[in-house]
């Protein structure tokens, strides 16, 4: 799709850039750009994060934005324009792990199509974060089962809905 | 037949080569992959990890294959344990 621009980056060779993902979003024909920048944080449930090590599988993943960013398209309709990164391997804090960005010609689609993205990468997508601590520990965090969506499109109808966690878990 | 998996996350850790060989009959679905796998880590690993196999995915590289599904031939699979991107 010629307005869908995905990528999963090695942290260890490449950081995610803003400037990159507004750039590429922008339009003559949009007045409206959203974007969601997700970072390391310092601490998760009460203890302190020193850095996430993301795990992804690519070829899979990148299917999936895809589909993420038709599914934003039937959401808004067009035009559209979509950018979503996210980095794979070891980053500190604040460093962006996820980035995504929606450019239409106003607000309120481009903040829908942000949101669908954004719930969909963090939800249906096959990415996983493996946390670590101060103490030297680490450990996977809980997450959502794709089994409940068994599909990338049934996982992206979920994110963009309501969708409970019975794991407890907040993201 | 022979089905090369991927591991991935906490599974991961299972297999240093981040992968396993796993013997199935010719017209095993994805039922008995994930069958094969529990019986695996249970012999192998944890029963912590055999659990969390119950609430895998099992994925070609463009796909997340449903239960029933029979397993396409000579194609990689991954294992795919709850997701946590962001």
């Amino acid at each position: 799709m010629d307005n869908l621009r995905t990528l999963v980056v090695d942290a260890s060779q490449t950081r995610l850039e803003v400037a990159d993902a507004i750039a590429w979003v922008s339009d003559p024909r949009f007045g409206g750009i959203a974007t969601f920048i997700g970072c390391v944080r310092g601490a998760n449930l009460g203890r302190v994060v020193t850095g996430i090590s993301y795990d992804i599988f690519r070829p899979l993943a990148l299917h999936i934005f895809a589909d993420i960013g038709a599914q934003a398209r039937r959401e808004v309709g067009d035009p559209l324009k979509l950018y979503i990164a996210h980095a794979c391997g070891r980053l500190a804090v604040g460093d962006i792990a996820v980035l995504v960005a929606a450019g239409t010609p106003h607000r309120d689609e481009a903040f829908r199509a942000c949101r669908l993205a954004i719930e969909a990468v963090k939800h249906a997508s096959p990415i996983w974060k493996q946390e670590h601590y101060i103490d030297g520990d680490s450990a996977w965090s809980e997450g959502c089962s794709l089994c409940d969506a068994q599909s990338a499109e049934a996982g992206v109808a979920v994110a963009a809905g309501s969708h409970q966690h019975p794991h407890g878990h907040r993201h | 037949m022979k089905i090369h998996l991927a591991l991935y996350g906490t599974l991961r850790e299972v297999d240093p080569r981040g992968w396993l060989e796993l013997e199935v009959a010719e017209a095993a679905t994805v039922a008995d992959l994930r069958a094969a796998l529990v019986a695996y880590l249970e012999s192998h690993t944890s029963n912590a990890r055999a659990s969390v196999v119950e609430r895998s995915a099992f994925a070609s590289r463009d796909s997340v294959l449903r239960e029933t599904s029979p397993l396409p031939a000579g194609v990689e699979l991954a294992v795919l344990p709850p997701v946590s991107g962001g």
